[in-house]
């Protein structure tokens, strides 16, 4: 199932790309535009996109996607990483880190308060310092200054 | 001044407490940034560049200079322990590297990366002393179409690296192809599948798309599995490469060297597409080509020896011509520029001791990083002991830094989120994505260096059989291909 | 020789307004100090990549801005897009708080009017001081057919043979706008091969894969002192102090069109104070009149643009200049 709908997928995908590529112009005067290798590559994927639905039913092997514990897990990280690249640009590298370390060390591997609190500091201003001071790199600040 | 003797000037400059501790100084800060993930050895030029303004011209360059190199050796470490590339050249060893590591056998490959790059600094600096000049000569009329040549090599050895299904592989290819297209066409300045976003015109930051490919993928697979327990099940099985690694790895190193080194002086060439095609190089030849992915030693001891020539070949077209072959090297050169110095083809001629100081700190250099690195990899290999709970955020964590540390900019941090999402499910099923990476470094230069020859040649692709490089490189190419399709045919 | 000698028209053009603020500099620039500014490190940034020559340029200024207003400054690349997104990043995400300079060239009004498309205008960003000008110049080789040959020569073959010379050019820019104005003007056609920026044009040029290129003076001295390849042209209104026997390409073709020149200047976020952005260009007057400044500027091939060296006529001037390129764009049908 899953591998079907990647092919569709795929199929889908380059066939748009193929389009936009398309009105990009494929060939200047003797020379290729634009548009010439993205669309061979749209191509490609769309092809490919079809060989493999054509041969999915002969394939009988599902693929293991995790379930219940497991799947939290994965989607926890998944969302502790959208969440602090979603915040960095509001709470700053420091606070952000901080946050979102806590909950992967809380929600997805059940580690204790404390553990988690000490950690997550200890993590984050070690690499403030090191980025930071020592290899003098910008981080984001928050509105409170750092 | 023959060889010889201008390295014993070289010497006699370096062999001083102040050059000596520079030299040190950024063999350490080298391998520092190689190991943090992301940040690479050009974010820490740019930031280190001021520094050089207090110091004397040969104690800054051979500063700057050892981080460069320095970083070769570091970016190793995360990539083998970690399956996070230190920096871009480092993610060919996360393939057998890091899958070397989950055997208990992190140490070997620590210690075979760290050798690997020694000899290969080494010998990169033995040919740049005798043949610097003569070299660069040659370098220099490489032009589009021999970059076209090299580029096509590339993607066919890229093809030889196909494990399992080729459809797979070809529309990896193909999709890398795509995703590079992405942002501003170099050769008629128009935007390309940006749909306005000022972001995407930059084009899909190629540390975000590994960083999240890799080691974001590698996170998200284990939590799946690994709840309490730590990422090397096995026993840790010594801490050092056996004979049988040293038999297996001693020719790949070689072969890493020369094929780094050649690949180094090649403008738009470098670590990155000098590790690549080492790996494929390496497969290609072996005997046993099904072992590559599941931990072959000759995987990480042929990229990482490339990687480390490639830093060597590259050098010499600045030093030697004045002409940067990559950001690095550009960098470089912009601060002999601000010291005052202008590098070019007189540079040798009149400031042999600058030249010769550099190329002289390149030996001590390799011998720092290599007494530097080697003790470390007891200590690395132990990281490894620590609980994967408490690992995996301070993992994350890191390479939320180094990515963001390319631009400087949030929206890398979506893509890599978002490939690492990707890579995550196209790895549940079954997808290869050593090519999608590949064909994403490779793409831009071969597509700018085909139209750039066919816009320089009033005689359309002629040029590709006129100019004999070319023409040489191609035909290999030509029978590459056949010989594929008849081991195709064959099984 | 010809350095003192520009040092010194030049100090004599400085000391002007300079004289009619006598004192100390260092304590001049100190009364400008706004309160409570800077409490931290000024970002200057760069839209190009490290070690080029906008890079060095702010870096060498960054340099001396510290020597005389005693700030800490941190010069940091934005790179992308061929400085797309630098230039939009200081036109719509820096904050304007007088923490953030963009050292950049007149390319952004390129940038601006053809490929911003709304997003930002060139307006956006307010020009402080300027730095230097540096002119585009056409460089031929010293081996091969076309060795030794004058621009009008070498112009003269392509309308003969079109499609024969080979010209490095970087697309989008100036380099390709002098090439249309020398085709449309002479009937020539050249065979365009192009290239990511000057530099990598001279390379190509010195390996003889390209039979004219098109740079910047930093760019190809260190090849031209080896005799590796030969100034031929300078697209500026007069010759070069450095390059006495490069006529312009005014000169060598006739008219008064050829003029295609990096103007770098220093620009801050509109809507910075007015206090502080006054204060940041103070500092960075105050470090161009440094004559070791200058003298390192003048060592990479620059020259200073008499219009724009007075900081009370530089944002007209400039202006002016900018106005005159959208003319130009709209003449050659690029903008509508």
């Amino acid at each position: 199932m899953f591998e079907r709908a990647l092919n569709i997928f795929w199929i889908l995908l380059g066939g748009a790309a193929a389009a936009y590529a398309w009105t990009l112009g494929l060939v200047g005067p003797s020379v290729p535009d634009s548009g010439l290798f993205p669309f061979i590559s749209a191509l490609i994927v769309m092809g490919a996109g079809v060989v493999l639905l054509l041969r999915s039913p002969v394939e009988a092997a599902a693929p293991d996607f995790p379930r219940g514990a497991a799947l939290a897990r994965v989607l926890g990280v998944a969302a502790g990483l959208a969440f602090m690249a979603a915040s960095i640009p509001y709470l700053g590298f420091a606070v952000a880190g901080f946050v979102t370390m806590i909950i992967l060390l809380r929600a997805v591997e059940k580690s204790g308060w404390l553990f988690s609190i000490a950690l997550a500091f200890i993590s984050v201003v070690v690499v403030v310092w090191l980025f930071g001071q020592v290899l003098g790199m910008t981080l984001p600040r928050g509105p409170w200054g750092w | 001044m023959d060889a010889v003797g201008g390295l014993l000037t070289g010497f006699g400059v370096i062999l001083t407490p102040e050059n000596l501790y520079l030299c040190f100084l950024g063999s350490l800060i080298g391998t520092l940034v190689g190991v943090l993930p992301g940040v690479g050895p050009l974010a820490a030029l740019a930031l280190l560049l001021p520094i050089t303004f207090t110091l004397t011209p040969v104690g800054g360059m051979v500063m700057l200079a050892s981080i460069f190199y320095g970083a070769m050796y570091g970016g190793s470490t995360t990539s083998i322990l970690l399956n996070i590339p230190g920096e871009a050249a480092s993610v060919v060893t996360c393939f057998d590297g890091h899958q070397m590591a989950k055997q208990g056998r992190a140490g070997a490959a620590l210690g075979i990366a760290a050798i690997g790059s020694f000899v290969a600094g080494t010998l990169g600096v033995i040919v740049m002393t005798f043949f610097a000049p003569a070299i660069a000569a040659v370098a220099i009329r490489f032009g589009p179409p021999e970059n076209f040549a090299l580029m096509v090599l590339g993607v066919i050895c890229t093809l030889y690296m196909i494990g399992g299904s080729l459809v797979k592989g070809v529309l990896m290819v193909a999709l890398g192809f795509l995703t590079a297209a992405i942002g501003i066409d170099v050769v008629n300045g128009r935007e390309r599948f940006t749909f306005g976003s000022i972001d995407l015109s930059a084009g899909i930051e190629l540390l975000a798309v590994v960083i999240g490919l890799f080691g974001v993928t590698e996170v998200l697979s284990n939590v799946e599995r690994i709840v309490k327990s730590t990422v090397v099940t096995d026993r840790i099985r010594g801490l050092w490469p056996t004979l049988a690694d040293w038999r297996a790895s001693w020719r790949p190193m070689l072969r890493g060297s020369g094929l780094g080194f050649f690949l180094g002086l090649v403008p738009g060439g470098g670590p990155v597409t000098a590790s690549f095609m080492s790996y494929a190089l390496e497969k290609r030849i072996s005997a046993h080509p099904e072992r590559f992915g599941k931990g072959a030693i000759e995987g990480v001891a042929g990229p990482e020896s490339a990687n480390n020539a490639a830093v060597a070949g590259s050098i010499i077209p600045v030093l030697s011509l004045g002409i940067p072959g990559n950001p690095v090297t550009a960098l470089l050169l912009g601060a002999l520029v601000i010291q005052g110095i202008q590098p070019g083809p007189l540079f040798i001629a009149q400031r042999p001791d600058l030249f010769w100081g550099i190329v002289a700190s390149m030996y001590v250099g390799n011998v720092f990083l290599l007494l530097l690195n080697l003790p470390l990899v007891g200590l690395w290999a132990q990281l490894l002991r620590i609980p994967y709970r408490v690992l995996f955020p301070i993992v994350l964590l890191l390479s939320v830094v180094g990515t963001y540390s390319a631009n400087k900019n949030v929206f890398d941090l979506w893509v890599m989120l978002g490939f690492g999402l990707l890579g995550y499910v196209l790895h549940k099923l079954e997808y290869d994505l050593a090519p999608f990476v590949i064909a994403l470094v490779l793409a831009p230069l071969l597509e700018q260096s085909l139209r750039q020859s066919l816009a320089m040649s009033p005689d359309g692709a002629m040029i590709f059989l006129q100019r004999p490089g070319t023409a040489l490189m191609l035909t290999a190419c030509a029978v590459l291909v056949a010989l594929m399709f008849r081991r195709a045919k064959k099984s | 020789m010809k350095s003192a000698i520009a040092l010194a028209l030049l100090s004599a053009l400085l000391a002007t307004p300079a004289a009619a603020q006598s004192g100390d500099p260092k304590a001049e620039l100190a009364k400008l100090k706004p309160k409570d500014f800077p409490t931290g490190p000024i970002e200057y940034t760069v839209v190009y990549p490290a070690g080029g020559g906008m890079d060095v340029t702010a870096r060498l200024l960054a340099k001396y801005v510290e020597k005389w207003s005693g700030d800490k400054i941190v010069v940091n690349n934005r790179t992308g897009g061929a400085g797309m997104v630098g230039h939009a990043y200081l036109a719509t995400q820096a904050k304007p708080d007088g923490y953030t300079v963009g050292v950049v060239a007149n390319l952004l009004w390129g940038d601006a009017m053809l490929r911003a498309q709304g997003r930002w205008a060139y307006t956006d960003l307010e020009p402080i001081a300027y730095l230097n000008s540096d002119p585009l110049v056409w460089v031929g080789p010293t081996d091969g057919p076309y060795k030794g040959m004058s621009v009008k020569q070498i112009v003269q073959i392509a309308k003969d043979k079109p499609n024969t010379v080979r010209v490095a050019t970087v697309p989008g820019s100036m380099w390709e706008y002098i090439l249309d104005q020398v085709e449309a003007n002479s009937g020539a056609k050249f065979l365009r091969v192009p290239f990511q920026g000057g530099g990598a044009g001279i390379n190509a040029l010195a390996g003889g894969n390209v039979d004219i290129a098109q740079g910047f003076f930093s760019e190809f001295r260190g090849l031209a002192d080896a005799g590796k390849v030969a100034p031929l042209g300078v697209a500026a209104p007069e010759r070069l102090s450095f390059l006495k026997d490069t006529p312009t390409m005014n000169e060598a073709l006739g008219g008064n069109e050829y003029q295609w020149i990096i103007i770098r200047f220093a620009v801050v976020p509109k809507g910075t104070p007015a206090d502080r952005k006054a204060y940041l260009g103070a500092a960075i007057n105050a470090a161009m009149r440094d004559p070791e400044l200058v003298a390192e500027y003048l060592k990479a091939g620059v020259y200073f643009d008499p219009k724009l060296t007075d900081p009370a006529r530089m944002e007209a001037n400039l202006k002016a200049y900018a106005e005159a390129e959208r003319e130009f764009y709209q003449k050659t049908g690029r903008l509508k």
